[in-house]
C-alpha cells in the first residue's frame, strides 16, 4: 500500500507544468481539468514560491476547461475545444500549452489530438498531458520541457561551439530559480560560455525555440530534468552532463572546472577568472569574519531540502562556513540509484564532516530525525544539547524552529515567509547571498 | 401489515450470458405476482429494457443529461413497459470516449434524486453490463443500493470465470456492507453436466444454484418480436420457467457473502465435471 506524504513540498504534475509556462513570457497555459485545479495550483506555488504571482496569463484568470460531470461521462474534448477556442480569441500569446488534470486523463480524454485541430491558427497550440497519478511537480516540470524539445525547438544542426542550455531549476518549486539561473549564466560567461537558461531574466520565447543551436546541455541537478534532457539529445543531438547546483566559492569553482573541462579551455583563463571572484568573493566574506570569531558564529546544521539544495547547502555549511552539519533530509521521491548518487555527494567534505543524511517526504520525520542522532536529555549530569543550530529548510519548518529556538532560514520550497525577487543561492553571489542571510539571523535580535 | 421492504437487486454476468433476458422475462413474472417492479438498465448500450417496452425508443437519463443538464423530467426517461413494469436506461457515452463507469454513477444519483425510486416499489433491478471493469459498474451495490446479486452463468468455462471474478467483487463489498450474494442463476447452454457443475460451483462459492432456466429457441423468436417469453407466449413451458424462477427470487433466504475460488480450484471443479476432457476431445467448430 502506498503511503501518504505529511504536508509534501511539491505540487502536482500539472502546477510543475504551469510553473514552467509561467516563467516563459507569452506563453499562454490552457488548462484541461475540473474547476478548482489550476486555483488550488496558484495558491500553492504561488504563495509557496516567495510570492511568485500570476502575471499575464496565470492564477486565477488562467483559461481552464473547468469540465464538470456531463463531461467526464461523455468525454470533455469539445469542451477542450471550445476553451481552446475562446483562449485564442481573447489571450495575446506566441505559445498555446493545454495541460491537463488526472480526471481527464482518466476518462482518456485525448488532448492533444484536440490541439491538432488547431495547427492552422497562427500561433502554435500544443498539449502535453500532466497526470498527478504519474509523478509531481519536479515531473511536470520534465514532461512539459519535453514536449517543448520535441514539438516547439526547431532543429538546428549548426550548434554554437560555446553554447550551453541550463536544465534542472525547476521554475516556481526552486524558489530562487530566477536568481539562480541568472547567477549561472554570469558565471559560465566568465569563462566564455554563453548560457541559455530558456527562462531566464530577459529571456523569451524565441530562446526556447532556437534552443537546439546549443553544444551541451548542462543539467544542474543530480536527478531532475532527465526526459529532457535525453530529448534533447535524441530529437537534436546535443549531449548533456549533469553537475550539482553550485552554492559558493568552492563549489561554483569546481562547476566552472568541470564545464571548463569539458570545453578545453584554457587553464590559466580559468585560474585568473577564478581568482578575480575569489578576491571579490572573500572581500565581503572577511567583513563577517571578525563578529564569527569574536562572540563564535559556528553553529551545528539542520538542512531539509529537495535533491538539488540538500547536498549543496550541506557542503556548503560545512566547508565555508565551518558549521558541524548533523542532519540532512533530502525530501524528493526519488529512487535507490538516485538516492545512491545523491548520497555520495555528502563523501570527501573539506572538513572531514558528514551529516546523517536521510530520505524522507513527510515534514514530521524530521524532528524524529533529530532526535535519532542526537542524545535526548534524559537529566544527564552533564549534557552536550544539539546547539546552537540553524535550521536550512523550507516554511514547514517553523514549528521545529519554533521549538528547538533554533532560527530557521526557507531556501526550499515553500517559502512563504519572504519575498523572492531575484535573490539567488547558486553560484559566487549566491554563497555570499546565503552567507548574509544566515548571519542576519543571528544578528537579528541585536 | 408490516412495513413493505423495497427489494433492490443487481444482475452481473458474463457479457452476452443472456442477463438482461433473464431480468426482463424474470421481472415479468415478478409483475404477474402483482409486483411493483423497476428496471435500471446500467448498460451504455441502452438495451436492458427493450423487450419490456417493446422497442428501443426510450431516452436515456444521461442523454437527457447532456442535452437538458440536471433538470430532468422522470417522464422523460422513466417508462412503464409490459405489465406495468418501470423502465429506465442509464445509457453513456458513445465507445471510445469518456467515462461510462461514471456515467452509471451519475445516472443512478440522479435516479435518486429525482424520485424514480418510490414507496409503492417492491422491487429494483440493476441489469449490469457484463465486464464490471471499473468501479463504476460496482456503483449497484454500493451502499444503500442493491443488497441482493445474482450472477447469472452457464456451463461455459468463461461465463464461470465471469462468476469467480465477480464474486471476488461482491465479497470485497460484502465485507463492508450488507451486500450478499443471493444465488447462481443458470442460463443453460445445454452443456453436458451443466447443472451438476453450476450447482457444484455454486456450493464451491457458498451459495446455491437458485434455479436452472433450460434453453429453449422460443425466448430468441420472443426477441426478435421485442417480447419477454411471458408476453410473447405466456402458456409456453420456457414461460413456465421464469415464473418460477420469479417464485424462486421472491422466496429466497438464502444470502451469503461468496467465497470465491482460486484458479486452480475452478479449473479442478471444471476437469471433475468433464468439461476440459470434452473440450479436448472435442473437435467441432
Amino acid at each position: 500500500m502506498s503511503k501518504f506524504v505529511d504536508r509534501p513540498r511539491y505540487g502536482c504534475a500539472m502546477a510543475g507544468a504551469l510553473g514552467v509556462l509561467r516563467a516563459i513570457p507569452r506563453a499562454i497555459p490552457i488548462i484541461h481539468a475540473s474547476a478548482g485545479c489550476g486555483y488550488n495550483i496558484y495558491n500553492g506555488t504561488n504563495a509557496g514560491s516567495g510570492y511568485l504571482g500570476g502575471g499575464y496569463c496565470g492564477a486565477a484568470s488562467t483559461p481552464s476547461s473547468n469540465v464538470v460531470e456531463r463531461d467526464i461521462v461523455f468525454g470533455g474534448e469539445e469542451r477542450l475545444a471550445e476553451q481552446i477556442q475562446s483562449t485564442l480569441e481573447i489571450m495575446d500569446g506566441d505559445l498555446y500549452v493545454i495541460v491537463t488534470g488526472c480526471m481527464v486523463e482518466m476518462i482518456g480524454d485525448d488532448s492533444v489530438a484536440v490541439a491538432k485541430t488547431f495547427a492552422d491558427h497562427n500561433k502554435p497550440v500544443l498539449a502535453v498531458s500532466t497526470p498527478s497519478f504519474k509523478g509531481n511537480s519536479y515531473y511536470g516540470y520534465d514532461i512539459l520541457m519535453e514536449a517543448l524539445v520535441k514539438q516547439y525547438v526547431i532543429s538546428k544542426k549548426q550548434k554554437t561551439e560555446r553554447k550551453v542550455n541550463i536544465l534542472g531549476i525547476v521554475p516556481g518549486q526552486d524558489v530562487f530559480w530566477k536568481g539562480n539561473l541568472k547567477e549561472i549564466k554570469r558565471v559560465l560567461h566568465l569563462i566564455g560560455i554563453e548560457a541559455n537558461t530558456l527562462f531566464g531574466e530577459g529571456e523569451t520565447l524565441d530562446d526556447i525555440k532556437n534552443s537546439a543551436d546549443a553544444a551541451l546541455n548542462i543539467v544542474v541537478s543530480d536527478v531532475y530534468a532527465s526526459l529532457t534532457a535525453e530529448a534533447y539529445q535524441q530529437e537534436h543531438h546535443i549531449p548533456y552532463i549533469r553537475t550539482a547546483l553550485p552554492v559558493g566559492y568552492l563549489q561554483t569553482a569546481k562547476f566552472i572546472r568541470v564545464i571548463g573541462k569539458h570545453f578545453a579551455i584554457d587553464e590559466n583563463k580559468i585560474n585568473q577568472v577564478l581568482a578575480k571572484e575569489q578576491d571579490v568573493y572573500f572581500d565581503y566574506i572577511e567583513r563577517v569574519a571578525d563578529i564569527y570569531n569574536d562572540v563564535d558564529f559556528q553553529r551545528y546544521g539542520v538542512v531539509v531540502a529537495d535533491a538539488n539544495y540538500a547536498p549543496a547547502i550541506s557542503e556548503f555549511i560545512s566547508d565555508e562556513l565551518g558549521w558541524l552539519p548533523q542532519l540532512t533530509v533530502i525530501t524528493d521521491f526519488l529512487t535507490e540509484e538516485q538516492k545512491d548518487l545523491l548520497t555520495k555527494r555528502f563523501d570527501g567534505y573539506e572538513s572531514g564532516l558528514k551529516p546523517a543524511v536521510r530520505f524522507d517526504t513527510d515534514t514530521s520525520s524530521v524532528r524524529r530525525y533529530l532526535s535519532e542522532i542526537w542524545e535526548k536529555d534524559s537529566n544527564q549530569k552533564y549534557y552536550d544539547s544539539l546547539g546552537p543550530s540553524v535550521i536550512l529548510g523550507s516554511v514547514f519548518e517553523k514549528e521545529l524552529s519554533d521549538e528547538f529556538q533554533y532560527p530557521l532560514i526557507t531556501l526550499a520550497f515553500p517559502v512563504t515567509n519572504r519575498v523572492v525577487f531575484n535573490r539567488t543561492y547558486a553560484g559566487f553571489n549566491g554563497g555570499l547571498t546565503l552567507v548574509e542571510d544566515v548571519f542576519s539571523s543571528l544578528v537579528a535580535g541585536r | 401489515m408490516g412495513e413493505k421492504v423495497l427489494r433492490q437487486i443487481a444482475i452481473y454476468g458474463k457479457g452476452g450470458i443472456g442477463k438482461s433476458t433473464t431480468t426482463q422475462n424474470l421481472t415479468a413474472g415478478l409483475s404477474e405476482l402483482g409486483k411493483h417492479v423497476l428496471v435500471v438498465g446500467c448498460d451504455p448500450k441502452a438495451d436492458s429494457t427493450r423487450l419490456l417496452l417493446g422497442g428501443l425508443a426510450q431516452k436515456t437519463v444521461l442523454d437527457t443529461l447532456r442535452e437538458e443538464g440536471e433538470d430532468v423530467d422522470l417522464e422523460r426517461v422513466l417508462k412503464s413497459g409490459y405489465n406495468g413494469i418501470r423502465c429506465v436506461e442509464s445509457g453513456g457515452p458513445e465507445p471510445g470516449v469518456g467515462c461510462a463507469g461514471r456515467g452509471i454513477i451519475t445516472s443512478i444519483g440522479l435516479l435518486e434524486r429525482l424520485g424514480a425510486y418510490t414507496e409503492d416499489l417492491d422491487y429494483v433491478f440493476y441489469d449490469v453490463l457484463g465486464d464490471v471493469v471499473c468501479g463504476g459498474f460496482a456503483m449497484p451495490i454500493r451502499e444503500g443500493k442493491a443488497k441482493e446479486i445474482y450472477i447469472v452463468a452457464s456451463g461455459e468455462m468463461m461465463s464461470l470465470y465471469a462468476a469467480n471474478n465477480i464474486s471476488k467483487g461482491i465479497q470485497k463489498y460484502a465485507n463492508k456492507g450488507v451486500v450478499r450474494l443471493g444465488g447462481i442463476i443458470c442460463n443453460s447452454r445445454n452443456v453436458e453436466r451443466e447443472v451438476d457443475l453450476l450447482k457444484a460451483f455454486a456450493a464451491e462459492l457458498g451459495t446455491q444454484l437458485i434455479y436452472f432456466v433450460p434453453r429453449d429457441n422460443i425466448v430468441q423468436r420472443a426477441e426478435i418480436h421485442r417480447k419477454t417469453v411471458i408476453e410473447y407466449r405466456p402458456e409456453a413451458q420456457q414461460a413456465a420457467e421464469y415464473r418460477e424462477l420469479a417464485h424462486k427470487i421472491e422466496t429466497n433466504k438464502n444470502f451469503v457473502i461468496p467465497k470465491p475460488m482460486t484458479q486452480e480450484r475452478l479449473e479442478e471443479i471444471l476437469m471433475e465435471f468433464g468439461l476440459m476432457d470434452t473440450l479436448e476431445d472435442d473437435y467441432r467448430i
